[in-house]
């Protein structure tokens, strides 16, 4: 990627860079200063609203517009940092607050300022351990120094800043479920009206962002909405940190502009520099597992807020890709993903629950190599009945289960029909009989999706 | 007043409600389980799904609107249109109805519930007959969460209900939910079970076979249950409750919808309290006292007997010599049939208002709420019409006296004959005052459930029935006056007090609560017109 400097990972490889020390001395803190000394909260809002800065956090909303809904009259204002990270394959939050965490913290002034919120939390994934103490001491330190507290600066704005840990639910993720557990309860994610901005945390108007969108926000005070504006393709501007996982040979954290290849970020020599031990991508995982799944075809996907709609994918997630290789067995890989869903719905809404914990048994059952083509057509119809886009569910869970689910049963369907008619005559239905004997006492083979009875028996 | 329209029907409705509950105001059968009206909205099982316009927008055109919006999180407004008598609305309902039999182990034949089941219900009318289900259940496990609570988790439809109540209305919040998907199960925190004074309800709201009675487990098919209309006798408040009964069998009470007294619940000492209607050694024939040999009469000759034994004490000691104490359990017809009665036979006879006890103190709910926020109250008073039996003697004009004032009298030997009526269903029943004043009568006519002391010493000793096998109606701490219906008849041999009282005073035929509120609403204006609640709409649950 020529030409490009690194925006958010610049301090990366900075000895001590983790010291307010360092860090002032490489710049940090400076826009802070120029935002809360020569802007009004309402600039910086303007401001971020023209760098056209979209959520990093999944959603991709725009961060200025999402400020704007907060009522003009309020009080007490939240901000809650979206540091649960839980999607599959993404670690970019990690990757930076582990190098560079005053970079973090500066955002966190910066958008809290803008908001006017004199509270804010991060909200950290609870495996994060050693990262809790990397920002935990940098907030000590930033908070000694003066730039979290009363008067922050001398001008008379107030801002308490804590980290409160996250008990492992992916689902704490989803802004309102973050909410709930930051209160103290089950992580249920809430049904809207009301919407954070008006009624969020302890009841108060509410502002939750990814850390990352946070982290943009110095560089968009210190070089202004045009510069931001001028890197990424339209639509998707600024610079992005992609994850790449898998088997290739430089697994880890880039930063590039919005809108790079898929093929780009695997096989780039800035990024993961090709799969690894000879294999060839079977499948990729572009964005955070819930986004859905590209073929070995579709490498040409860029990664902004738009190209990914053109391959079925729910959007652009988190960036953080997932490599296949071609000695994966897709039954392996649906089945992965379907458990991983089953696990973490929440189990409030009828569909997540149950759907999720449904396709999970048959995917399982597939890896296992008793499935059905029937069951392909059932575990899609399934997918087709969930989600919050369809009004079927509070949280937008379900939708990442059913992206997911769907286009690896959609796009890999000739594999997976292959392997299926691979096993063994008879096999699927011992297998089914063998658990439960009951199951052929009673209609269920001739209805729907399910093979004829005279199929399913066996002489 | 709002104007909506569900599939084509204008609706009018109460303003500030949603369209769940406006549509089953209508008629409509919508299905729903984490929708209560008594609890907040979740809008989570889903199953309430409807279509609904919305302004197109770019042409601002109402159209359908793509995705299906839950009827319990939606507010009604003026001009609002929706469906649920569409194909996407019905494919919905089979497809939430499919899920929850996912992992239900299918136990209907030895469920409680079984028979007005809402899983039963649902699946029938909203869901498909075969299951696609090949692989094995996920089986959630059989709880014991307190004294009187079973949890079958295994057939939860994790509606949260449960947990609401205990969190808004008991404000005891002991249950909660533990893990995640469809290993959500509802639980209580270790050494803490379910146990509140409201708990029973939980039982209720459970739309399926979840949360079980103990004390109705295992009992009785629901499907031969008959229901009568009831009110409490717990205390003050006058609950409306259903008496589910078969073959003269109380099996168990229910609350009955009254907004504004019980709303939709009721507590567990009126719930539970029953047992004594019971008990093996209940009074249930008449008998008279000739030479301290108490015998059976025949209810036929008794109205003669009684009469003349009456007269004869007013022959002999005057008009004011007779007296009767009237017991806060009556029926207010029966203390009305009982004081017309005695004083046509003696003018002047006084009238007393019997003991009331006290039961604990005001227990006000949720727990720990700010005085105006009660959304239950349990009362210490644990009669059901102090102020009914008061409004009664009042009504009747005459000389009313207080207890204490009719003993003196009676150990002072003013008065002669004593009419009193129990039916405490209290060991502290009767007191030390009323057994020495006894000692001294001509003639004592006491009116008691279970015998003791006092009965010991009558002369006519007359069944007093348990209120689940009379009617009538009970004033309540408000001065409601709401009617109870006879739900079982009384033990062989007895007759309800009501019934009794009417042949004394002469009438002929069945004793008609009604008919005799007709009567009493010339003394006692407004005794004809009851609050009656209003039905609850037929597809609520
Ligand atoms: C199931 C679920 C999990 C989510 N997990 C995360 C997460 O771990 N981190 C995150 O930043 N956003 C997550 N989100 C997105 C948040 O709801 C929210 O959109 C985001 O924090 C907003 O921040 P942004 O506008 O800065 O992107 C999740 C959403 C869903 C539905
Ligand atoms: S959609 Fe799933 S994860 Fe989201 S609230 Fe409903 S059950 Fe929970
Ligand atoms: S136990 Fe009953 S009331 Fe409670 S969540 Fe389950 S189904 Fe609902
Ligand atoms: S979602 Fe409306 S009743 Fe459950």
């Amino acid at each position: 990627m020529s030409g490009f400097e690194p925006v958010l990972l610049r301090n990366v490889g900075v000895e001590g860079v983790r010291t307010l020390k360092v860090s002032e001395s490489r710049g940090g803190w400076a826009a802070a200063r120029k935002a809360l000394t020569t802007m009004t909260p309402d600039e910086i809002v303007e401001e971020v609203r023209r760098s056209g800065l979209r959520g990093r956090g999944g959603a991709g909303f725009p961060t200025g517009v999402k400020w704007s809904f907060l009522p003009k009259d309020r009080k007490h204002t939240v901000l809650c940092v979206n540091f649960d990270e839980s999607e599959p394959g993404t670690f970019n939050n990690r990757y930076l607050a582990e190098h560079d965490p005053h970079l973090v913290l500066e955002g966190i002034l910066i958008a809290a300022y803008a908001t006017r919120a004199d509270l804010a939390y991060i909200y950290l994934r609870a495996e994060y351990h050693e990262l809790f103490h990397i920002l935990q001491r940098a907030l000590d330190e930033a908070y000694a120094a003066g730039w979290f507290g009363a008067d922050i600066l001398g001008t008379g704005y107030r801002l308490e800043c804590h980290i409160h840990r996250g008990a492992g639910a992916y689902v704490c993720g989803e802004e309102t479920g973050l909410i709930e557990s930051l209160e103290g309860k089950r992580g249920w994610p809430r049904i809207k009206p009301p919407y954070p901005a008006v009624r969020g945390a302890f009841g108060r108007p509410t502002v939750v962002n990814n850390v990352e969108t946070l982290a943009c926000l110095p560089a968009i005070i210190e070089r202004g909405a045009e510069w931001f504006a001028s890197i990424g393709t339209p639509g998707s501007t600024g610079p992005k940190l992609y994850t790449v996982s898998g088997p290739v040979n430089r697994p880890g954290c880039f930063e590039a502009p919005l809108g790079l290849t898929v093929r780009e970020l695997i096989e780039g020599d800035d990024f993961a520099g090709g799969m690894a031990g000879g294999r060839k991508v079977k499948a990729v995982i572009p964005g955070g597992l819930s986004v859905g799944i590209l073929t070995a075809d579709e490498l040409d996907c860029r990664l902004d807020f738009t190209d990914v709609l053109n391959y079925g994918l729910l959007g652009l997630g988190t960036a953080g890709a997932i490599v296949i290789g071609d000695d994966a067995d897709m039954r392996k890989v649906l089945a992965n993903t379907a458990r991983f869903y089953a696990h973490e719905s929440c189990g409030q809404c009828t569909h997540c629950r149950e759907g999720t914990g449904w396709m999970a048994r048959i995917a399982e059952r597939i890896a296992a190599g008793a499935g059905r083509i029937a069951d392909l057509d059932l575990i899609v119809e399934l997918c087709g009945r969930m989600g919050m886009m369809s009004g079927m569910s509070i949280c937008g869970l379900p939708d990442g289960a059913a992206y997911p689910i769907r286009l690896i049963v959609e796009k890999f369907r000739g594999e997976l029909e292959e392997a299926i008619g691979r096993q063994p005559p008879g096999y699927t239905e011992r297998y089914i009989r063998d658990r439960i004997p009951s199951v052929y006492a009673l209609p269920v083979l001739q209805a729907g999706a399910a093979p004829a009875r005279e199929r399913a028996v066996p002489a | 007043m709002a104007t909506i329209i569900i599939d084509g029907r204008e609706i009018r409705c109460r303003d500030g409600i949603n369209v769940l509950q406006a549509a089953l105001e209508a008629g409509f059968d919508v299905p729903h389980y984490c929708y209560h009206p008594g609890l907040s909205v979740v809008a989570s099982c889903r199953l309430c799904l409807m279509e609904m316009k919305m302004p197109d927008p770019r042409t601002n055109e109402p159209q359908w609107s793509p995705r299906l919006v839950p009827s319990c999180q939606t507010p009604v407004r003026d001009g609002l249109e929706v469906r649920f008598d569409s194909e996407k609305v019905r494919a919905n309902q089979r497809s939430v109805m499919e899920y929850y039999l996912v992992n239900h182990p299918l136990d209907c034949p030895v469920c409680d519930k079984a028979g007005e089941c809402y899983l039963q219900d649902y699946s029938y009318r909203f869901g498909q007959a075969a299951s696609r289900v090949v692989d094995p259940k996920h089986k959630n496990p059989k709880k014991d969460i307190g004294p009187r609570t079973l949890l079958y988790q295994d057939r939860c439809v994790l509606c949260s209900r449960c947990v609401r109540f205990t969190q808004e209305v008991s404000g005891t919040s002991e249950l909660c939910l533990v893990d995640r998907g469809h290993r959500a199960e509802i639980d209580v925190f270790p050494g803490r079970p379910l146990d509140n004074p409201l708990q029973g309800n939980v039982v209720d709201i459970c739309p399926v076979g979840s949360l079980l009675d103990k004390s109705f487990l295992f009992k009785q098919r629901v499907w031969y249950l008959r229901t009568a209309a009831s009110i409490c006798r717990g205390c003050s408040t006058g609950c409306a409750i259903r008496v589910d009964h078969h073959e003269d069998r109380v099996y168990r009470l229910r609350p009955r919808w009254n907004p504004g007294v019980n709303d939709w619940w009721i507590c567990d000492r009126g719930r539970f309290g029953w047992d004594f209607i019971r008990a093996p050694d209940r009074i249930v024939s008449p008998q008279i006292c000739r030479g301290g040999e108490a015998g059976r009469v025949d209810w036929s000759s008794l109205p003669t007997m009684i009469r003349l034994r009456i007269e004869q004490v007013v022959r002999r000691h005057g008009p004011t010599s007779v007296a009767a104490i009237l017991s806060p359990e009556m029926a207010c017809e029966e203390a009305w049939l009982l004081g017309t009665f005695l004083r046509g036979l003696a003018p002047g006879a006084p009238l007393a208002r019997g003991p009331v006890f006290v039961e604990g103190q005001e227990e006000r709910f949720p727990v720990g709420c700010a005085p105006g926020q009660e959304r239950f109250i349990i009362r210490p008073e644990p009669h059901p019409n102090r102020r009914g039996v008061e409004a009664v003697i009042e009504g009747l004009g005459g000389e009313s006296a207080d207890l204490e004032e009719i003993l003196g009298r009676a150990a002072g030997g003013a008065i002669r004959a004593l009419w009193v009526v129990g039916g405490y269903p209290r060991p502290d029943w009767p007191d030390q005052a009323l057994l020495a004043a006894a000692e001294k009568l001509e003639l004592l006519v006491v009116q008691d459930m279970l015998p003791g002391a006092l009965t010991r010493r009558a002369h006519i000793l007359l069944p007093f029935c348990a209120w689940l096998e009379r009617e009538g109606t009970f004033m309540n701490h408000a001065g409601l006056l709401q009617p109870f219906e006879q739900a079982v008849q009384p033990p062989e041999e007895a007759l309800p007090d009501g019934q009794y009282l009417w042949a004394l005073a002469g009438h002929a035929g069945l004793y008609r609560a009604a008919r005799v509120r007709e009567m009493m609403a010339a003394g006692l204006p407004g005794f004809d017109r009851p609050h009656v609640p209003p039905e609850e709409p037929e597809h609520a649950h």
